[in-house]
């Protein structure tokens, strides 16, 4: 599987020493991953993110995409290479270090994320929950005034001030969407990674988002990384296209510069399982 | 083409096998059989038994009409002793199951030992009826209702340690990976992620186990853990079977009220 066809590297300016590159809010080197004693799921990922970049990341079901996202803020353990997050090594991490670390990254999944029996307000709110003491954040209700004011903000820039206090499970699925990049505001976080967020939505509610993220990224100067299924959502918003075929990067090019059989490429022989 | 190996393959290993599958399945069928006879014998079931007794249960209900009204108003209050067990034993035991859960389901346990440990305890409190545990806990702290109670408070322990954990492995994960990755610490994680996804569910399995605990410990009274059960043991013992009938009445209104109550209850809440 794994053969020396895919020869394409990163662009350039990206390859420089690891970590040390203020430009760059994340950066992974020869990141490698399996489960179990199964085969290699990520054969040693290289991919930078730099501030006010959308990176869309494209590939067949079970080539590695969401593995990636996963292993970049530790939710999976590596089990070779490295992830640099805003200048640290998050391997050498852990407990408090590791969840203030982390807390540079935002997630955004596809699923449900939301807690259903909470208000939307408070579900961005709990965004900061990493900044707050155990005592102040045992109830939403003791939230402090300041955290709740930062939540409205953010509710109000992805456009649903007016849904505050709806509850989670009575939004649609594009608003819960938004509601989740309004969390990763209110996280604070440098980076953005979205693992299909746009799966189950409809066209408009897909460009609803993918809109919002793109701004985020460009406007708020965030480093965005977005997993996508759609190659013409991926081409119209992306800043840069990230190519995953069976664990490997086979191109990480502006969209323009990406031929439409190179992405018709990766999705040759899909497999059925994720 | 590729699809060639893959119809080929079961296709002939279904074959192979038709003979050896039959003879297993006469062998399953041999094996329930045998079971069940063996069973059969060693319960003495005997239909002749059941038809000669059938005199001395009529005999029993005929000696049990008129049911006495003189018991009426201490098997109500004994009643009340019984529903207020049950209600302290389901309170002390879903604290206690709150406490152990967090270590006792496999998602969000922090480590195996803890894992291991929290099960260990719920599974002793499970294997264990609550009637043994009665037993052990008169002889401990004497004769009366806080026997009973102890002995609920373990037993709920067993059953809501269990389900609330499975509850939680059964949740959904997305809340959970959201705020871990935002930083959050594993008590906020499990306070603003796990509890309200799992709230509706538990708030319904709090109020069954009430219920049965309501049931449960009426058969606690029988070995000297206090309320309505110890009063209906007595009555028997004393072949005051109109007293029995009165409180058996009592019983039955007492169950049907906790039910409706529970059902409403899980209704407003859920």
């Amino acid at each position: 599987m794994i053969d020396g066809t895919f020869t394409e590297l990163n662009d350039p300016g990206a390859a420089a020493a690891p970590g040390s590159s203020a430009s760059e809010l994340l950066r992974i080197v020869g990141l490698e991953k399996r489960f179990g004693s199964g085969p290699l799921v990520l054969g040693g990922v290289d991919v930078a993110v730099r501030p006010g970049e959308l990176l869309v990341v494209l590939g067949a079901n079970g080539s590695g995409k969401s593995t990636l996202l996963r292993c970049a803020v530790r939710l999976l353990q590596p089990d070779a290479g490295q992830v640099w997050l805003c200048g640290q090594d998050l391997a050498t991490l852990n407990g408090k270090q590791l969840r203030d670390a982390r807390r540079q990254a935002a997630m955004i999944f596809q699923q449900i994320q939301l807690v259903r029996r909470r208000t939307a307000l408070e579900n961005v709110a709990f965004g900061a929950l990493g900044r707050l003491s155990t005592r102040k954040s045992l109830a939403p209700r003791l939230f402090p005034k300041e955290l709740r004011n930062e939540a409205a903000r953010s509710l109000e820039r992805v456009g649903l001030a007016h849904k505050a206090n709806d509850r989670a499970d009575r939004l649609s699925g594009g608003q819960a969407q938004r509601v989740a990049v309004a969390r990763a505001l209110c996280q604070r976080a440098a980076v953005v990674l979205a693992d299909e967020p746009v799966a189950s939505l409809d066209p408009q509610a897909s460009d609803a988002v993918l809109t919002l993220l793109r701004d985020i990224a460009h406007v708020e100067r965030l480093g965005v990384v977005c997993v996508l299924h759609q190659p013409d959502l991926a081409r119209r918003y992306a800043d840069r296209l990230v190519g995953i075929l069976n664990g490997l990067i086979v191109f990480d090019r502006r969209p323009g510069d990406v031929e439409g059989a190179e992405i018709d490429r990766l999705y040759v022989g899909e497999p059925d399982d994720e | 083409m590729t699809s060639e190996p893959l119809t080929i393959g079961p296709v002939a290993t279904t074959r192979r096998s038709r003979g050896w599958r039959i003879v297993i399945r006469v062998l399953i069928g041999a094996g329930i059989v045998a079971l069940y006879a063996q069973a059969w014998i060693k319960t003495e079931i005997s239909v002749s038994a059941l038809v000669t007794g059938w005199h001395g249960m009529l005999d029993i209900i005929k000696r049990s009409v008129p049911p006495s009204t003189d018991v009426l108003g201490d098997a109500l209050r004994q009643s009340v002793v019984t529903f207020d067990t049950a209600l302290w034993g389901a309170t002390f035991g879903v604290f206690l199951s709150l406490l152990l859960t967090p270590f006792a389901a496999r998602n969000i346990a922090p480590n195996r030992f803890m894992y291991e440990f929290a099960r260990v305890i719920i599974g002793i409190a499970r294997s264990i009826p609550d009637l043994i545990f009665a037993l052990i806990f008169v002889t401990a702290v004497g004769l009366g209702p806080f026997p009973g109670v102890l002995a609920l408070t373990v037993g709920t322990v067993g059953t809501l340690g269990k389900l609330f954990a499975e509850a939680i492995e059964d949740m959904d994960m997305g809340p959970v990976d959201a705020l871990r990755v935002a930083g959050a610490s594993k008590t906020q994680v499990f306070l603003h992620a796990v509890m309200p996804g799992v709230l509706p569910t538990f708030v319904s399995l709090v109020l069954y186990r009430l219920d049965y605990n309501v049931r449960s410990g009426l058969v606690l009274g029988f070995v000297g853990a206090g309320g309505i059960g110890f009063m209906i043991f007595n009555s028997m013992q004393l072949f005051q079977y109109q007293q029995v009938f009165t409180e058996l009445l009592v019983v039955l209104a007492m169950v049907l009220i906790v039910e409706r109550l529970s059902t409403v209850l899980r209704g407003r809440i859920v």
